[in-house]
């Protein structure tokens, strides 16, 4: 079986045409649940009962399986997307909360929350086949574009650590804002963005030098300070863009990637964390925790154009290639 | 009475209690969740400013009675949506006023609701230490009269049962706390959905 990424950040598709229908699954940490958006609609066509504490989601490569990490459980669910069953389920080790891919997609490293490791799982084996010591509270998980870096931040050891993935061992750490909670690289590769959402800044870091190049702050006009919580990061696949989710601020900053200046802010659901892009880029979906929906934002225009109710606590969110 | 089981017991306090130091500017703080102080109007509005309506709201009736109805949280939030969008009509220049009054009158009513809800969490919290204390040092003067081979069995016997009631009451209040935590995040959810159907409103 081939592997996608975590948080469905899909391929660049061009497109020409009326809305198409992609697919779009949520997961509910509250409800244990899994929230399926059509796209065309904006109409949520199904709700698939998961583990307990649904929160990292996304698609194998072969887009046959949507991967549920059931932080409760212990485990990674499958969910088979003809049947929109759960079928099968991964060894995770224990509280497993975000994931991502190697590039060739048959092996899965998993962020334990609550033991201090990156699990590395075998997908189609469906072995645990070994793990890596990270710091504390391990969240935030990205591969880079080229297969050669992984990235893990520790929440509560502030860093961001860069792991070779063959070797599987840590070979450097580099410093950010407090609880780091995600990690993004540039579709190039030439830099990792790391949100630190107690620090309420956006470190850029120079993944060859490890060394944090510039830090984005935000500020939004009559907010407090300590509300604007930056965690998911989504970015353009042309690298000009980027999206931060500011949780309790409820807004999304948008980001100029190369001048890293904040152009607007768009004012979304209630304590928004992650986000995904549609394939074609047309649209951005954010998951809202507190307002239990999902905000659809048109990339072009920059503005909210719909808003879906889902499950309790919206966590994490996968959008088909297709 | 098995009053060996009190060490244990008090060790597990001091357990319960240590989450609820977590973040150190807020040290009587008892909620996992962690603390907001004050809600931002500009979190949940991106309207019309509200900077200039002040109190305004209060002297309007209409807009008095609209705000204590959808504040309320025992009003169905259906219910509520369904009297903004009754309320917020007329001409444009109507309705951003309606609707500025009304955003304005609920935030500051529900921010204040919030307010005092956290404020009796921290309070009841302060108590719960000084009860852990109290039950801490209940424990250790039980444990001294108990190795004492002359001690008044009335005394030890008292002193168990008033530890017996301390516990009681502090793993009560322990649920009703947990409970009371969410309170302060439903209420944020109830302004956040109100000030989107106020917005609603106006389009």
């Amino acid at each position: 079986m081939q592997l996608h990424f975590v948080l469905g950040i899909g391929l660049v598709t061009l497109f020409v045409g009326n809305a198409y229908a992609y697919t779009a699954y949520v997961s509910n940490e509250k409800s244990n649940t899994v929230s399926k958006i059509d796209t065309s609609t904006w109409k949520v066509t199904k709700t698939i009962r998961v583990g307990q504490r649904p929160r990292g989601i996304g698609y194998t490569k072969d887009q046959k399986y949507v991967l549920v990490a059931c932080g409760d459980d212990d485990a990674i669910q499958l969910i088979d997307t003809g049947s929109d069953t759960v079928v099968d389920s991964l060894p995770s080790g224990p509280d497993p909360e975000l994931f991502t891919a190697g590039s060739d997609g048959k092996l899965l490293y998993v962020a334990n929350e609550n033991d201090n490791t990156v699990t590395i799982i075998d997908i189609a084996r469906r072995t645990q086949i070994g793990e890596v010591q990270v710091g504390v509270e391990p969240e935030g998980m990205v591969m880079s574009p080229d297969g050669k870096i992984l990235i893990n931040t520790s929440e509560t050891t502030n860093m961001a650590h860069f792991i070779d993935p063959v070797k599987r061992e840590v070979v450097a750490s580099v410093l950010v804002d407090q609880r780091p909670r995600f990690a993004a690289f540039t579709p190039d590769g030439s830099e990792l963005w790391v949100s630190s959402e107690v620090g309420g800044t956006v470190a850029v870091i120079d993944p060859v030098k490890y060394s944090v190049k510039h830090k984005i702050e935000f500020t939004i006009p009559g907010m407090r300070a300590d509300h604007i919580q930056p965690v998911g990061i989504n970015i353009t696949e042309d690298g000009k863009l980027a999206f931060v989710a500011l949780g309790p601020a409820n807004h999304i900053a948008v980001v100029d990637a190369k001048t890293y200046k904040t152009l607007k802010y768009l004012l979304v659901g209630a304590r928004v964390w992650h986000m995904a892009f549609t394939p074609d880029e047309k649209h951005l979906l954010t998951t809202n925790g507190l307002s239990n929906d999902v905000s659809v934002i048109d990339v072009a225009s920059l503005k909210v154009v719909n808003t879906v109710q889902v499950g309790e606590l919206p966590w994490g969110i996968a959008i088909s290639d297709h | 009475m098995n009053y060996a089981v009190f060490p244990i017991v008090v060790c597990s306090f001091a357990a319960l209690l240590s989450p609820l130091r977590a973040d150190p500017r807020y040290p009587d703080w008892p909620c996992t969740q962690p603390k907001v102080p004050e809600l931002s109007a500009a979190a949940m509005w991106d309207g019309p400013s509200i900077e200039n309506v002040g109190n305004t709201w209060q002297a309007d009736l209409k807009v008095r009675d609209l705000v204590e109805l959808i504040a309320a949280r025992r009003t169905p939030l259906e219910a509520a949506r369904k009297a903004i969008t009754e309320f917020v009509v007329g001409t444009p220049a109507e309705k951003e006023r309606k609707a500025k009054q009304a955003f304005a009158g609920l935030f500051e009513t529900l921010n204040g609701q919030r307010r005092e809800v956290m404020d009796g969490l921290e309070r009841v919290s302060r108590k719960e230490v000084n009860l852990a204390a109290k039950i801490k040092s209940d424990v250790a003067r039980l444990r001294e009269l108990q190795d004492k081979p002359d001690a008044d069995q009335t005394e030890i016997k008292d002193l168990a049962s008033e530890i017996e009631w301390s516990t009681r009451i502090f793993e009560d209040r322990r649920k009703t706390i947990r409970y009371v935590c969410e309170v302060p995040t439903t209420i944020e959810q109830r302004i956040f959905a109100l000030a989107r159907t106020i917005q609603q409103s106006l389009n």
